[in-house]
């Protein structure tokens, strides 16, 4: 259960949080939601596909991490090399209205961990960074909704079938996963065309057309995943 | 010289009118827009609308997605819930546990293999409803045939609606005229102008002088202004086949506002009639349907009180009389009726929208190009049409037929002079085999195909006899579609969200288009 409460330099003067990333911490997510601001970050390593909220069905991006529940196929014993997305940086964070919030159920609270708060009680430069952190990702989510609603919209969405086949003999079938419609995109009228320039869509849509080339790279770090753990098993 | 049809002009705002208008206007829309096609509806502000059934079949999905029209708004603005098929309570015994499904989901494998025999061999004590499709436990559960995640119109489980006839015709008309181009005339017919052929050449209206056609449709409903009144078109009545000729309505709130809604209408058989129930968000919809030379109104509403239950006190029935039977033609010269104008059937299994869509698509899609070939088209039409009235007819006759209710309705039922000879020709032989694509429920667009009938006859207890050895060809597919339902029914069981919890998120949250 999450206990979450509203950061102050009293009662959480001594709380400290490890900023790390490890499975333990809920690091090994297999698909992160991320914001737009992100894109240019994750484009480089990860796949950026849409998929639909369970409780609303609404559509969202993410990052997709890994194929297997619980499964972040950048994540080792140090931590992730590669760029780690907002959602999983903020770890025992949260935003309640402006303020900072946060979770003292999370496991990363934990006295090895880094302070929050000086001796007197100012921020320290790990919370001065997460809060900078809130303020690129608080608007940075209400402009990535605008983002998708306008491709839902426009109808440049369309679901995406990854099957997959590995060395070790095992199958995966990914469902629920949408990405952009090229043939819908190419048809567009030189007007929207225009306006997704102007509203910095574009460059968005471009680079989550680019980011599929992550998949087959993702599906290969999993093969290797796999066979390692098979000649594990063999030896 | 050619005369194109170009000016559709239809006559009457009700369920009929409406959905007419925007099948033919959906289907035109290239020449509307380019100016050479119209489709123009004439309302009067005076007669009020009689809302035809809230049951519909799972055609109105794809009828409303042709049109344009949103699923989501659909659920905000017609009070739509999600209908799986019916249960038909008391229908063969009267005894308490007596009860069935006809389901919207064909049996498993439909097209492959026909289950019905190798059910025959092995019963296992489980209904043929549940042993071919998971839709009977679903609804036996209050389950919603979809999910939240699932898009507009896809469904996991196939579905149609119960919704509200009154709040429905509105919401089209609104998509007709703000989306699709459709001229919204308010005005009284006064007379109907004949041409020297036959024709209809126009209508003089009270309010917006004459209108003229090539192509004239009467959605007028009983009244059947244009087929009937002013074309002379006869009306064949079929109450010597089915005998119910009133119904009583009443509109029943839930006990409280998240009470359960089924996802299935339950028509529960009583003396000399039966009773439907429709689940909208907000009501129930509950009628008496009965006969009234087996039962007097007063007794009728007694039984329909008792059924209610305590939810009934204070509400006040509305008594509707109902004419069974259809025209004896429904297009003539360049009129055609759609809807009530060219007939109706006790609601028993919703065919009163479903045979709207129908007759509206066939109209939008054979639209003939001019006057020259209309005839042509007509007598297709006809065709058609007949062959659906008589089918829905026998289908509707099938759920009476079969009773061992003692009550003198269902005996009176079950006389063979008043079974049509096509359905006691069928009756015959379903019992050395069962109904499946040879049965000449293939066409294109049956109403209730084979699978419909194999839900109603197993359902009342009709058994087929098997000859021995032969399920031994396909004893191994069967088999495997059989194993197949028992895993899908424990799967949707689990993953499928209650009816009333999904039709709230679809009013908060909406449905996606994909």
């Amino acid at each position: 259960m999450a206990k979450v409460e509203l950061l102050n330099n009293h009662t959480h003067r001594a709380v400290k949080v490890q900023p790390g990333a490890a499975a333990r911490y809920g690091d090994n997510q297999r698909f992160v939601a991320v914001i737009a601001g992100e894109f240019p970050h994750l484009a480089a390593h990860y796949p950026i596909l849409l998929t639909k909220d369970q409780d609303t069905g609404a559509f969202f991006i993410g990052a997709m991490l890994g194929f297997d529940e619980n499964e972040n196929l950048f994540l080792d014993e140090s931590g992730m090399q590669t760029y780690r997305p907002l959602n999983l940086q903020r770890g025992a964070f949260f935003t309640a209205g402006n303020e900072v919030a946060i979770d003292l159920d999370n496991p990363r609270i934990d006295d090895g961990g880094k302070p929050l708060f000086t001796d007197e009680g100012e921020p320290t430069q790990y919370l001065q960074s997460i809060m900078a952190l809130f303020r690129d990702l608080k608007p940075g989510l209400e402009m990535t909704r605008v983002f998708v609603e306008t491709l839902v919209r426009s109808k440049l969405i369309e679901p995406i079938d990854i099957d997959l086949a590995f060395d070790d003999g095992t199958k995966r079938q990914l469902t629920g996963l949408y990405t952009i419609n090229q043939d819908v995109l190419r048809a567009l009228p030189d007007a929207n065309v225009v306006d997704l320039f102007r509203r910095g869509y574009l460059q968005l849509i471009y680079l989550m057309i680019a980011s599929l080339k992550q998949v087959p790279a993702l599906a290969r770090r999993k093969n290797d995943a796999l066979l390692k753990a098979t000649s594990l098993l063999n030896t | 010289m050619i005369h194109p049809v170009q000016n559709i002009v239809i006559v009457g705002g009700g369920t009929a009118g409406w959905l007419t208008a925007g099948v033919i206007a959906a289907r035109h829309q290239g020449r509307i827009q380019a100016g050479t096609f119209s489709v123009t509806l004439i309302e009067s502000p005076n007669v009020p609308i009689i809302g035809v059934g809230e049951g519909t079949w799972p055609t109105l999905r794809t009828t409303l997605e042709k049109m344009g029209v949103s699923e989501t708004e659909l659920f905000r603005h017609c009070d739509a819930a999600f209908k799986q098929g019916a249960r038909f309570a008391g229908w063969t015994t009267g005894e308490k546990d007596d009860g069935y499904y006809h389901p919207l989901m064909l049996p498993q494998g439909f097209t492959q293999v026909n289950l019905v025999p190798h059910w025959l061999e092995n019963e296992q004590g489980r209904s043929f409803c549940d042993a071919v499709t998971p839709q009977g436990a679903l609804c036996d559960d209050g389950l919603a045939p979809k999910a939240i995640t699932t898009p507009e119109y896809q469904a996991v489980a196939n579905y149609a609606y119960h919704l509200d006839a009154g709040k429905f015709a509105p919401f089209i008309q609104k998509h007709c005229t703000m989306k699709l181009g459709v001229r919204h005339v308010l005005a009284d017919v006064q007379s109907v102008n004949r041409a020297e052929n036959g024709d209809i050449k126009s209508l003089t209206t009270e309010q917006a002088g004459e209108i003229a056609g090539d192509l004239f449709v009467d959605c007028t409903g009983f009244r059947s202004l244009l087929l009937g009144q002013a074309m002379g078109v006869g009306f064949k009545a079929c109450n010597d086949v089915l005998f119910c000729d009133t119904a009583m309505a009443m509109q029943v709130p839930y006990e409280s506002a998240d009470a359960a809604m089924a996802s299935h209408t339950i028509s529960t058989a009583h003396s000399a009639g039966w009773t439907w129930d429709i689940g909208l968000p907000t009501r129930r919809g509950i009628g008496y349907v009965y006969s009234s030379r087996h039962i007097t109104d007063e007794k009728a509403e007694e039984e329909l009180r008792r059924y209610i239950g305590p939810q009934a006190k204070g509400l006040t029935p509305r008594k509707i009389p109902i004419r069974s039977g259809h025209r004896e033609t429904f297009w003539k010269n360049n009129c055609v009726a759609v809807g009530l104008a060219s007939g109706f059937l006790e609601p028993l299994e919703s065919s009163a929208i479903v045979l709207v869509e129908l007759s509206a698509k066939l109209i939008a899609e054979q639209m003939p190009a001019n006057r020259e070939v209309m005839d042509i088209v007509a007598s297709r039409f006809n065709d058609v049409n007949h062959y659906r009235w008589g089918r829905i007819i026998d289908f509707l006759k099938l759920h009476y037929v079969l009773t061992k209710r003692p009550e003198k309705f269902w005996q009176d039922n079950t006389d063979p002079a008043t079974v049509p000879d096509r359905l006691k020709n069928l009756l015959h032989l379903w019992k050395f085999q069962p109904p499946w694509f040879f049965d000449e429920f293939d066409r294109i667009e049956e109403v209730f195909p084979a699978a419909s009938y194999q839900y109603v006859l197993y359902g009342m207890g009709f058994r087929t006899e098997v000859i021995a050895g032969d399920n031994n060809g396909t004893r191994s597919a069967a088999a495997s579609y059989l194993n197949e339902n028992i895993a899908m029914t424990r799967k949707l069981r689990t993953q499928l969200p209650k009816n009333r919890d999904l039709v709230k998120k679809i009013h908060q949250y909406g449905l996606q288009p994909i």
